[in-house]
């Protein structure tokens, strides 16, 4: 009996001590996006200064959510939230890299960027109307590829999440049908597929499901050798999606701080623009100054040094001009 | 005992301290609910309790929410994965009670224990990684081309065999509740008494025909309160599921499909949802959930209680 | 064919339908476990236990931070569980042994037993995540503790049942209080199968992981504050495995391993304590 009591004893101080372990740790959540930059920023910035910033990627509805109930030190979201929204539940929000959806397939003996795609095929596939990859309208546009007649399945995501309202944005954008009986938003109802868990949940069942097609940010196609396809553009090109690609999206749009930077950039004009491009942005909650400042360090770290990582994963890292503007923002609210 | 408490202020302390850990769990129990209730509210005031047991609609956009495709998800897993268990739980409880040699009653009675070990997140893993390419590749299209050719029936196997849909769902989830299922069963049957069997024997009844004619009727309140528990098993089940069940809000008449239970619409949305009536909805399933669970599970306890009183004299 | 054979054949194919379905159930417990343990050895490595998870895609790193979490979480809701789980089953076995309540709230326990654990993950969101204003491994403790403590409560009833009345009389006769009975003598009486119910209380909760989820949440890095979000290995599985790198593959499986090989040996020693203490009764 004393032996367990004691035992119970040292436990219950072992428990009470950790707690006073508190180390230097940001912690936010939210969008699968920007996850393998944040992470790999966080990693390095870690290495360099011994802050640990704990970045969770749960998705954009769930940064949202967590930043509003006060949760977490920052979320991230893909989505902008709108200006009143913003004033509404006192949030700051400004972006922090720029990124593409690419829509990926698996379909064999197809290779990446040989499959072309319009924004009407891709509705017509995620509406359920295009039912096998050897439809009509698909092979007119790749006539030099041999599509096999095999169901499509189509995979999206399961969760709230910013890259379903960069894609769902683009659908409702460019094609009626889709605005009429989808819309646009974080999560909606799903006419046809199944749901993966974040971009990694997508990324993953996209490998796995033979004839599939699913919608991820670029560096989940690229770090897990998924077959992207070509989109075709509002300039009427079939485009490539990499750097270039962003970059010519990204200069498309004006960020406005008056606007806490609230823009899309899907659908953005010129030649050689990416259609489902955008950029993916930090939530603050405003009476948070102590930890909003953590935060700010760590990404004035990252717009300072980070550009390379961005660069090797495929995000268009911000312009000087606009982290600039950013960093008046942050100096505005008594955050910098 | 009150007698014997009366000297001492000391016993009296213990007493209280033991008497509050123990309603613990009746508090737990009405902390849930209180607490489920209260932030569903919000949800329930918008959609109405029957409204959004029935609502088909799961439309985040439109904020608009009903428990309907996560109450099919979850009644299509749960009733399918007790279709093939409790068969294979009663043969297994059969053979170790009435067939095995006695060398093997141990190793086979610990093997199920361990089977039951297992965390579910292990059982969801193995779904995806293993299950699911082998339904993909060879069960279900072998399915699809004998039963699926059948009128009426063929239409549970239609579509794309993905791997990644109700069926492989409801085989994990029923490979999960086997053991479970089986224990109960193999010590119902150890109730029945050595005599009566052995006056069958006795009598010239084939070892099959003791089975089904004595132990059987004898044991069948525990058995059915076994299945009922295994059922309320099942149904909270979220690990084993998540994996494989593919998270569409459909209502779907092929078992090929992918669908959502509410345990996995839990886990997928809840840190996720947005809008304050999202969350709110999000509770409110939690706490249809719990009603049920709770109901299906006293359910099972009252037939278990029963069947002991009735055997244990 | 005569009645006779016709009785012996079809003994005989239900008997084998039989044997057949206990194959079945081993089939797959071989299969499970062989599968985890083939995968689960070949992503073994000493960098799993000694360094923190890398950025995704990166290879290397390892899962320092969900060991040492999944372990001080689960320390922490048996520190909690424990008690209340022991001393509730002595109240239920001792003071109100035979009264409705006793009654009571011995089913209640066993319906608690199997409520769905992540609906008590989002009873925990609300009552002890959402107020606090941030995820932090505390939540996750007490959600485990709350699906342990009708374990060991249940338990630690059921073997303060068995022992014999004549023993807590005798005690009684030497002029000794209840509490001092139950604590020197009863306890000492039920001690094996109270570790036993500790331990499979343990092991039953250290392998789940929807409770966890909106609770001690995930941490990608190594943190002992029970007041911050903190990894945990059943939800770096949950994630790893669902995502699309080969990498978190290989490290969900060799960290499913891990944990089911702890779970398997708990869960043998508790069944031999039982067989050592209980079987040759």
């Amino acid at each position: 009996m004393k032996t367990s009591i004691t035992a119970l004893s040292i436990l219950t101080l072992l428990c009470m001590v950790t707690s006073a372990f508190a180390a230097d740790t940001v912690n936010g959540a939210g969008a699968t996006f920007p996850y393998p930059v944040y992470s790999a920023w966080a990693y390095e910035y870690n290495k360099i200064t011994g802050i640990r910033l704990n970045y969770q990627s749960i998705g954009s509805g769930g940064g949202q959510r967590q930043i509003t109930d006060r949760t977490v030190d920052f979320g991230a979201s893909d989505a902008p939230l709108k200006p009143e929204k913003l004033n509404k539940e006192k949030l700051l929000q400004f972006p922090a890299v720029i990124g593409g959806v690419v829509p990926v397939i698996q379909i064999s003996k197809i290779k990446p960027g040989q499959l072309k795609l319009d924004s009407e095929a891709v509705c017509k596939i995620f509406l359920g109307e295009i039912k096998f990859w050897d439809d009509k309208k698909i092979k007119d546009m790749n006539t030099n590829l041999s599509l096999p007649h095999k169901e499509i399945t189509v995979i999206h995501r399961s969760d709230g999440s910013g890259t379903t309202a960069i894609f769902t944005t683009y659908l409702s954008d460019t094609c009626a049908q889709w605005k009429e009986r989808v819309g646009a938003g974080k999560a909606v109802k799903w006419p046809v597929g199944i749901g993966g868990k974040g971009n990694e949940g997508v990324a993953n069942y996209v490998k796995r499901v033979k004839n599939s097609i699913g919608y991820v940010e670029f560096a989940y196609a690229k770090q897990n050798k998924l077959t992207y396809a070509l989109l075709k553009n509002t300039a009427g090109t079939f485009v490539v999606p990499d750097i270039e690609s962003f970059q010519a999206a990204a200069a498309s749009g004006t960020f406005d701080p008056e606007k806490h930077f609230y823009l899309w950039l899907t659908n953005a004009p010129g030649k050689n623009a990416w259609p489902i491009a955008g950029a993916t942005f930090i939530l603050l909650a405003k009476e948070q100054k102590e930890s909003n400042r953590n935060t700010v360090k760590f990404y004035d770290w990252a717009f300072k040094n980070g550009n390379k990582t961005a660069e090797r994963l495929i995000y268009v890292p911000l312009p000087d001009s606009l982290k600039n503007l950013i960093r008046e923002y942050w100096k505005k609210n008594d955050i910098y | 005992m009150a007698v014997l408490l009366k000297k001492n202020p000391i016993d009296i302390l213990f007493l209280g301290i033991t008497a509050i850990a123990s309603l613990s769990v009746v508090l737990f129990i009405a902390g849930i609910l209180y607490i489920l209730f209260t932030e569903s509210s919000e949800s329930i005031g918008k959609f109405g309790i029957l409204q959004f047991l029935f609502s088909l609609e799961w439309d985040p956009v439109q904020e608009l929410f009903g428990a309907a495709t996560s109450l099919f998800g979850t009644v299509v897993t749960t009733v399918i994965s007790l279709m093939l268990a409790i068969p294979i739980a009663i043969g297994i409880a059969i053979f170790v009670t009435e067939i095995s040699p006695n060398i093997l009653k141990g190793p086979i009675g610990i093997a199920i224990e361990l089977l039951a070990a297992i965390p579910s997140i292990i059982y969801g893993m193995w779904g995806l990684f293993t299950l699911a390419p082998i339904m993909s590749n060879y069960i279900e299209p072998a399915l699809q081309k004998s039963i699926g050719k059948v009128p009426l029936v063929g239409m549970l196997f239609k579509g794309t065999p993905m791997g990644i849909d109700l069926l492989t769902a409801s085989i994990i989830l029923s490979i999960m509740i086997i053991p479970f299922t089986a224990s109960i069963a193999r010590d119902s049957f150890n109730l029945t008494p050595a005599v009566v069997k052995e006056s069958a024997y006795a009598l010239g009844a084939t070892q099959w025909e003791v089975v089904k004619n004595i132990v059987l009727p004898y044991s069948k309140l525990g058995v059915f309160g076994g299945a009922v528990l295994s059922l309320g098993r099942a149904l909270g089940e979220t690990m084993a599921v998540a994996f494989v069940l593919g998270n569409n809000h459909q209502i779907t008449s092929s078992l090929l499909d992918a669908a959502a239970t509410i345990t996995v619409t839990l886990a997928n949305e809840f840190t996720e949802a947005d809008t304050d009536i999202y969350l709110s909805s999000l509770f409110n399933l939690a706490l249809i959930l719990f009603v049920f669970s709770f109901i299906i599970l006293a359910t099972a306890k009252i037939f278990l209680l029963k069947a002991e009183k009735r055997y244990s004299r | 064919m005569t009645v006779e054979k016709r009785r012996q054949i079809e003994s005989a194919v239900a008997l084998s339908l039989s044997t057949f379905a206990a194959f079945l159930g081993l089939f797959w417990l071989i299969f499970i476990l062989g599968d985890v343990l083939v995968h689960g050895v070949s992503a073994m490595k000493l960098s799993l236990f000694t360094e923190d998870p890398a950025p995704p895609g990166i290879a290397g790193g390892g899962l320092k931070n969900a060991f040492i979490g999944h372990v001080l979480i689960t320390l922490c809701a048996t520190m909690i569980g424990v008690p209340f789980g022991v001393l509730g089953g002595t109240f239920l076995a001792e003071y109100a042994r035979g009264r409705r309540i006793a009654r009571i709230i011995s089913i209640l326990s066993d319906i608690m037993v199997s409520v769905p654990s992540i609906v008590i993950g989002t009873f925990i969101y609300a009552v002890l995540v959402k107020p606090v204003g941030h995820f932090n491994g505390w939540a996750g403790a007490v959600a485990l503790a709350i699906i342990m403590i009708p374990v060991v409560l249940r338990t630690t009833e059921d073997m303060l049942t068995l022992v014999p009345w004549t023993l807590r009389e005798a005690a009684f006769a030497l002029g000794a209080p209840y509490y001092k009975v139950i604590i020197q003598v009863v306890y000492r009486g039920a001690s094996a199968g109270i570790l036993t119910g500790i331990l499979l209380s343990i092991a039953r909760v250290s392998g789940e992981t929807a409770p966890l989820l909106f609770t001690s949440f995930n941490n990608s890095f190594f943190s002992v504050n029970m007041n911050e979000p903190i990894a945990s290995l059943t939800v770096t599985i949950f994630q790893y495995a669902m995502g699309p790198y080969d990498d978190w593959h290989a490290q969900a499986w060799a960290a499913s391993l891990i944990i089911m090989i702890f779970i398997l040996i708990l869960t043998i020693i508790g069944r031999l304590i039982i067989k050592w203490r209980y079987g040759k009764r």
